[in-house]
């Protein structure tokens, strides 16, 4: 793939990644996370922390939407927030301490059961 | 929402799970908030999926934080990746707030399903060398 075309894929994996978070609000990194391993060719661990990367913009820029919709509860959003600002560096040490081999299969069962429950609800 | 001294302790162990759980995968975390603020906060579908988008930023940058540290992050494809994004979120955010979503969604789950079976059979053969 010449870096031209991977730039314009990378983009519209994110456009993908972002169209579903902003439609769910969440991050869209289980679109993102897998089109990163098949196509740009990342290892498992680069892609989820690179996926996360681009998280960022795409949870600004639905939050505002949201936001400017009076869809917010600053409250829970707060306590929350606490408790993930906790748990986030702790998951990152847990994933680097895992092979490739045992983080795919925990992704990858992990993304069934998220579609399975998407088309059930 | 008014929250008592119980629910504000439950609230803070799902933000800790939430937040383990997106540096790990590389994902938000709404998969789990906005059900757990529907189900267990009793917030709007809407309310939670604007606050889930909310949270996810500061779990974000603290799990890029963490990933950057060991090397993990490759900003050049993260640049591209969310300069499409936010396109995509705009568009994906103005979807959510006025039309139902229902075949859109299906067909994300269809993706992520065979996504998930193809990522979880290249572990395995990773980890049954031969």
């Amino acid at each position: 793939m010449t870096s031209a075309t991977k730039r314009s894929y990378l983009i519209g994996v994110g456009f993908l990644g972002g169209l579903l978070g902003g439609l769910l609000g969440v991050g869209g990194g289980i679109v993102m996370v897998p089109l990163l391993v098949f196509v740009a060719g990342s290892s498992q661990h680069e892609a989820h922390a690179t996926s996360l990367a681009a998280i960022i913009p795409i949870a600004v820029v639905g939050a505002a939407r949201f936001g400017s919709a009076g869809e917010i509860d600053i409250t829970a959003a707060v306590v929350l927030a606490v408790g993930t600002l906790v748990g986030a560096p702790l998951g990152a040490r847990a994933m680097a301490g895992m092979s490739e081999g045992t983080l795919k299969i925990l992704f990858g069962a992990l993304t069934v059961v998220i579609g399975a429950l998407m088309l059930w609800s | 929402m008014e929250l008592s001294l119980g629910l504000i302790v439950v609230v803070l162990l799902a933000g800790f799970f939430v937040g383990f759980f997106s540096a790990m995968f590389g994902v938000g975390g709404g998969v789990i908030m906005v059900p757990f603020m529907v189900l267990v906060l009793g917030i709007t579908q809407h309310t939670a999926e604007g606050t889930s988008l909310l949270v996810i930023i500061p779990t974000a940058i603290a799990g890029v934080l963490a990933h950057r540290r060991r090397g993990f992050v490759s900003f050049s494809h993260g640049l591209l990746l969310g300069g499409g994004g936010a396109i995509g979120a705009c568009l994906g955010a103005s979807f959510a707030l006025r039309i139902e979503e229902g075949s859109l969604t299906r067909g994300f789950a269809a993706f992520v399903i065979v996504a998930g079976l193809r990522i979880a059979s290249q572990g395995w053969k990773l980890r049954s060398p031969g």
